[in-house]
C-alpha cells in the first residue's frame, strides 16, 4: 500500500520534458516508515519455519523413538527367549556334567580303561631326596570288583558306560589323546626347596 | 451490502464456534466416562487381556560337599498340556517350504515316539473329553524331550515348567544328604536327612513378574513390573567328602553282602576338626528313585541307629581309668575266665581259659578281656564312669542335629543294677550310635579334646555370605596323657590282637580296637546275633582320621574280623587321599604280659 503514493508521485514526471535537468533531483523515492509497533505486527516466515519444523522434529522425533522402543521391546523378547534356551542348554550340560563326574561313573570308567589303585603310596620329599614309605607294585585289585554297590538311578541307563566308551573310542579315534598338556597338580607344603650355592 | 456480508460472516463464525464446542463437549464427555467413570472397569478388562503373569522361581539352594562336588541340586522339568477343544488337522511347512496336513492321529505318535507313551496312549489323552480345555499330554519331561515336542510345532500343546531336585550322585551320601517329601499344605520340603535340617537355608522364595503384552506376546514397552523379586535358596556346604564316601559305601556294600550281614555303617571322622568325611550306610536310599527303597531303610543308621557297642567302648574306660590316675598302661591285672563282683554280679571273657591271664592294662586291651577290663573299670565309681561317659556325650546326640538322631541310650547311675554296672565297663548295658563312637575315638586322637560333630559347615546366601557356621569349641574331656596312653594301648590291637593281620597299612601306625556285641533281641534279652565293629584311628602318631565300621549280624563271621577289612581298605584310602605321611617313629610296643 503504501508503494501506490510514490507511483502516484511519479506520473508527471513523465510528462514534462525538459525541465528535467534544472531541476534537482526528483524527490527521492519515499515510502512511510512502519511504525515500530507495525513492524512487529508484520507475519515473519522465519517463526513460521521454526515452529514447523520443530513440530515436525518432534513428531519425527517421536516416531523415532517408539520405534526405537518397540524395536527394543522385540530385541528383548529375542534375547530373552534366546536366554532361556541358553539356560536350558545349561542346565542339560551341568546336569550331564555332574551325572558324569559321579564317584560311581568314574570308578567304573577307570576300572574299563584297566586302571587299578595302589593303596601303598610313597612320598618322596623334596628337601632331602627322602623316600617315605616302602615303594610296593599295585597288586591289580578293583575297587568295584565290577560290581557297582552304590546305586544311581540316573546312571541306570546303559547309555553311560556304553556311550563314555564309544564316545572315548571316538576322540581317541579323531584327535590325538590331549593328556599330556594337563600337568597333575602336586599339592605342596611348606617352602619350596632352593638349591644351595655358595 | 457489505453490511449483510459481514453480518453472515458473524453468523457462520458463531456457528462454527458452537459446532466446534458442542463436538469438543461430545469428546470431553466421553474422556471423562472412559478415563475417569469407567476407569477401573476398563483398566481391569484390558489388563486381563493384556498382562501375563509369570512366576520366576527363587530355586533351591544346592548341597555341596566339601570340595563343592554338587550332591542335590534344582533342575527344570516340563509338562506338556493339551486343550482337547482345539485338538485338530494342522498344517506344518518344511524347511524347503512344502506344506504337508498333520492329522492328532499322526501328532500322537509323534509325541508317543519322543516321550515313550504308546501313540494311543496320547491319542487317548487327546480325545478323552473333547469339551475340555486341558489336559496333560505328558509331566516332568527333561529339555531334550520337551525341545523335541516343541520342534514338531503342534499349536494345540502348550508347556509349563517345574523346578526339580536332583541328585547327581545317586546313593552317594544318600541317607546322609536326604529327600524331599511334602508338608501339610502340600509345598514341596526337605523331609529327611541334610534337606530337611538345612530346609529353611535351601529354600528359595519364588517371586511373581506381571507386564502387559500385545497379540504376538511380546511386552509392551515399560509395562514389565516386577511385583516380587525371586530369592534364590542357599548353598548347603557339607563336611563329606564325596569320593570318600563313595568309596566307603562300595566297601561297606561288598563287606555286608559277603559275610552275609543285615545292616552296616561307616563314620569317618577328622581328629583334628570334628568334621564327618564320610557317614555310610548299608543298607542306603538313592535320593533319585525313592521307591526302590523300603521306606523303613531310608533313613541314616549312623545317626539314628543306637546299638550296644561293645568291645570298641573299652576305649573310653581305659581312658577314663587312666585319666583318674588309678591306673597306668602297665598296671597288672590277673584276669580270669569268670569274674565275679562281691555284689554277685559277674561276667566272662569271650574265650575259654583256664588259667587267669597275666595281663597288663595294654594286654587287657589287646586281648579284649571282659574280665580284666570290668575289674580295672571298677577301680572307679558308676558315678565316676557315668560322668565320663557324659562328658564323652554318650547319651545326648550330637551337634548334628540329624532328623531322627538318637542319643544312645545310657541310664542314669542310679538305676544301674550290679550287671549294668559291670557291663558298662565293656559297652553292653548302654547304647551309642555310629557317630557317637567315632567321636569318642575322636577325642582321645585329638589330646582328649573332644571337638562338636560338624556335618553341616555353614549355609551360603546367595550374596555369597556364610551363615549358621557351627561352633568348634572343643572341650577338654580326658588329659593329654591318658589320651596318648589309650591310643598307645590301642595300637597294640593293631599289632598283637587277633585281628592284627588285617589291620596293616604298610608304613603307618594303627590304633584300633575291634568289638564283638551281642545284640539285644527286642524284648530285653540278648539274641544270638552280633555286632561287630572295628573303631581306630591313624597314623597312632600323630592321629588324623577316625574310621568306625559296623557290621551287624554277620553271618559267615562273627567277630571283629569282619569289620577289620572294611577298617584297613578306608583307613588307607583317607590317608592316601589326603596326603598323610607315613609314621616316622616307631611304636611304644607296650608289653601285654608280665
Amino acid at each position: 500500500m503504501t508503494n501506490l503514493a510514490g507511483a502516484f508521485m511519479a506520473r508527471p514526471r513523465t510528462s514534462i520534458a525538459e525541465p528535467a535537468h534544472d531541476l534537482p533531483a526528483i524527490t527521492p523515492h519515499i515510502e512511510i516508515v512502519p511504525t515500530r509497533s507495525q513492524k512487529r505486527a508484520r507475519p515473519k516466515i522465519a517463526y513460521a519455519a521454526v515452529v514447523v519444523t520443530g513440530v515436525l522434529a518432534i513428531v519425527v522425533t517421536q516416531l523415532l523413538l517408539s520405534i526405537g522402543l518397540s524395536d527394543g521391546a522385540y530385541e528383548i523378547s529375542s534375547l530373552q527367549s534366546q536366554q532361556k534356551e541358553l539356560d536350558r542348554s545349561n542346565q542339560v550340560l551341568s546336569e550331564q556334567f555332574d551325572k558324569l563326574s559321579s564317584p560311581q561313573n568314574l570308578a567304573a570308567s577307570a576300572e574299563s580303561l584297566g586302571m587299578v589303585t595302589n593303596s601303598a603310596p610313597v612320598y618322596l620329599r623334596l628337601s632331602d631326596g627322602a623316600v617315605l614309605g616302602s615303594p610296593v607294585a599295585a597288586a591289580g585289585t578293583s575297587v568295584t570288583g565290577g560290581q557297582a554297590l552304590v546305586p544311581n538311578s540316573l546312571l541306570t541307563p546303559p547309555t553311560v558306560a556304553g556311550a563314555t566308551a564309544a564316545g572315548a573310542g571316538a576322540a581317541g579315534a579323531e584327535s590325538a589323546p590331549p593328556a599330556p598338556e594337563v600337568q597333575p597338580d602336586v599339592p605342596w607344603q611348606g617352602a619350596l626347596p632352593s638349591p644351595t650355592t655358595r | 451490502m457489505n453490511a449483510t456480508a459481514s453480518r453472515s460472516t458473524r453468523r457462520r463464525a458463531t456457528v462454527a464456534v458452537f459446532a466446534v464446542v458442542a463436538v469438543v463437549a461430545v469428546f470431553v464427555v466421553r474422556l471423562v466416562t472412559i478415563q475417569v467413570v469407567q476407569a477401573d472397569t476398563l483398566n481391569a478388562a484390558s489388563f486381563d487381556k493384556l498382562s501375563a503373569e509369570t512366576t520366576t522361581y527363587g530355586l533351591r539352594g544346592d548341597i555341596v560337599d566339601n570340595d563343592g562336588t554338587v550332591l542335590a541340586t534344582t533342575v527344570l522339568r516340563y509338562d506338556v498340556t493339551a486343550s482337547p477343544k482345539s485338538v485338530t488337522d494342522f498344517d506344518r511347512t518344511d524347511d524347503e517350504g512344502a506344506t504337508t496336513t498333520v492329522t492328532p492321529t499322526q501328532a500322537a505318535g509323534e509325541i508317543a515316539a519322543i516321550t515313550g507313551q504308546t501313540a494311543d496312549q496320547v491319542y487317548g489323552i487327546l480325545t478323552a473329553d473333547p469339551s475340555s480345555n486341558f489336559a496333560y499330554v505328558v509331566r516332568g519331561i527333561d529339555v531334550d524331550a520337551f525341545r523335541s515336542i516343541r520342534d514338531l510345532g503342534i499349536p494345540w500343546l502348550y508347556y509349563s515348567s517345574n523346578p526339580v531336585r536332583t541328585y547327581p550322585n545317586g546313593a552317594v551320601a544318600g541317607s546322609v544328604v536326604g529327600f524331599m517329601g511334602e508338608d501339610e499344605a502340600g509345598e514341596a520340603t526337605g523331609s529327611a536327612g541334610v534337606e530337611q535340617i538345612e530346609n529353611q537355608c535351601l529354600t528359595g522364595t519364588d517371586g511373581v513378574q506381571t507386564y502387559e503384552r500385545g497379540a504376538d506376546g511380546v511386552a509392551i514397552p515399560g509395562s514389565t513390573v516386577t511385583t516380587t523379586e525371586a530369592e534364590p535358596g542357599g548353598t548347603a556346604m557339607l563336611t563329606i567328602d564325596s569320593d570318600l564316601q563313595w568309596f566307603s559305601q562300595q566297601a561297606l556294600a561288598a563287606r555286608v553282602q559277603e559275610t552275609g550281614a543285615a545292616w552296616g555303617t561307616v563314620v569317618v571322622q577328622e581328629v583334628k576338626t570334628g568334621k564327618l568325611l564320610a557317614v555310610a550306610d548299608y543298607p542306603s536310599v538313592d535320593p533319585n528313585n525313592l521307591d526302590a527303597t523300603p521306606t523303613e531303610d531310608r533313613g541314616s543308621i549312623a545317626f539314628q541307629a543306637p546299638f550296644e557297642p561293645g568291645s570298641t567302648f573299652k576305649a573310653l574306660t581305659a581312658a577314663s581309668v587312666l585319666d583318674a590316675g588309678l591306673a597306668n598302661v602297665g598296671t597288672q591285672v590277673e584276669a580270669p575266665y569268670i569274674f565275679t563282683d562281691p555284689n554277685g554280679a559277674s561276667t566272662r571273657d569271650s574265650e575259654f581259659h583256664v588259667d587267669p591271664l597275666r595281663l597288663t592294662f595294654a594286654g587287657v586291651i589287646q586281648e579284649s578281656s571282659n574280665t580284666g577290663t570290668a575289674m580295672l573299670g571298677e577301680l572307679l565309681s558308676p558315678q565316676q564312669r557315668f560322668d565320663y561317659m557324659t562328658k564323652f556325650h554318650i547319651g545326648s546326640s550330637s551337634e548334628v542335629g540329624f532328623p531322627g538322631e538318637s542319643g544312645g541310650i545310657l541310664h542314669p547311675v542310679d538305676e544301674w543294677d550290679d550287671q549294668t554296672n559291670l557291663t558298662t565297663t565293656f559297652g553292653q548295658g548302654l547304647a551309642t550310635t555310629a557317630v557317637q563312637m567315632a567321636s569318642v575315638y575322636q577325642a582321645l586322637g585329638n589330646g582328649g579334646v573332644r571337638l562338636p560333630v560338624q556335618l553341616v559347615s555353614g549355609c551360603k546366601q546367595a550374596d555369597g555370605t556364610v551363615t549358621q557356621v557351627p561352633d568348634t569349641t572343643g572341650e577338654q574331656v580326658v588329659s593329654p596323657q591318658a589320651a596318648t596312653d589309650t591310643i598307645n594301648m590301642l595300637e597294640t590291637v593293631a599289632t598283637g590282637g587277633y585281628a592284627s593281620a588285617d589291620l596293616q597299612i604298610p608304613g603307618y601306625r594303627v590304633a584300633a580296637k575291634t568289638g564283638t556285641a551281642q545284640m539285644s533281641d527286642g524284648s530285653g534279652a540278648y539274641g544270638d546275633s552280633y555286632i561287630t565293629s572295628l573303631a581306630g584311628l591313624a597314623p597312632a602318631d600323630d592321629p588324623q582320621y577316625v574310621v568306625s565300621v559296623t557290621i551287624a549280624k554277620p553271618v559267615t563271621i562273627e567277630n571283629g574280623l569282619a569289620a577289620a577289612p572294611v577298617f584297613q581298605k578306608i583307613m588307607s584310602q583317607v590317608l592316601k587321599e589326603h596326603r598323610v605321611l607315613p609314621s616316622g617313629v616307631p611304636g611304644p610296643d607296650l608289653p601285654t604280659t608280665y
